[in-house]
């Protein structure tokens, strides 16, 4: 699963602690998530994409190249 | 809290064995477990997320997976000495009513070692799966920002 939160953050100009604390998340897991380490949950991702006013599709996308974790 | 608990504990362990009171500090180590759980359910700023609950799901199951066979193992160990119940040696039978005595079935003394060495192989186990896990699921990776 890849995604673009990285995008989006410097989008809203948030760094990952605004966006971790916004969300109810560590800033670790904003961090494993960027980096592709940790595929959130699906009510994760919900209120990520929520959280910047888009659809999930928009910020998550499955690139079957990549196996998840 | 832990470490005042953690110091009571102990010294409760130390008057028990002094005194060989087991019972008491059984309910001892329960009660302080307990107290140990409420704490941490009054803790309210404390952010456990859905990734570091998936560590600890992750790393509890697999040291479940790994510590019951390590426990089927000694179980079986320990079944199969005390199926070899004791038996009367030959001069038992030869020499009737002869001072031979039959040895110990298992002793409970090594049956308490053996738990022990069980307990600390369960949680050498947890911490590395943890770390393990942790790792995986980007504990420690480096910042960019």
């Amino acid at each position: 699963m890849k995604n673009k939160i990285k995008v989006y953050r410097a989008m809203h100009d948030l760094t990952q602690e605004d966006l971790a604390d916004a969300i109810g998340v560590t800033r670790q897991t904003i961090l494993a998530i960027e980096k592709g380490k940790y595929v959130p949950s699906l009510d994760l991702a919900f209120r990520i994409s929520r959280y910047f006013k888009v659809n999930i599709e928009e910020i998550f996308f499955y690139d079957e190249n990549i196996n998840g974790s | 809290m832990t470490g005042l608990v953690a110091v009571v504990l102990l010294a409760i362990f130390w008057y028990s064995v002094e005194n060989f009171t087991p019972l008491f500090f059984m309910i001892a180590f329960v009660a302080g477990i307990v107290l140990l759980y409420l704490a941490y359910r009054k803790v309210e700023d404390f952010i456990e997320d859905e990734r570091s609950a998936r560590i600890t799901e992750k790393a509890a199951t697999r040291t479940l997976q790994v510590f019951w066979v390590c426990f089927c193992a000694f179980s079986i160990l320990a079944v199969m000495n005390l199926l070899d119940m004791p038996r009367f040696s030959r001069a038992f039978w030869l020499n009737r009513g002869t001072a031979v005595v039959p040895p110990e079935v298992l002793p409970l003394k090594l049956i308490g070692y053996f738990q022990l060495a069980l307990l600390c192989l369960m949680i050498f186990l947890y911490v590395g799966f943890r770390i393990y896990y942790a790792r995986k699921f980007g504990d420690w990776e480096s910042d960019e920002e």
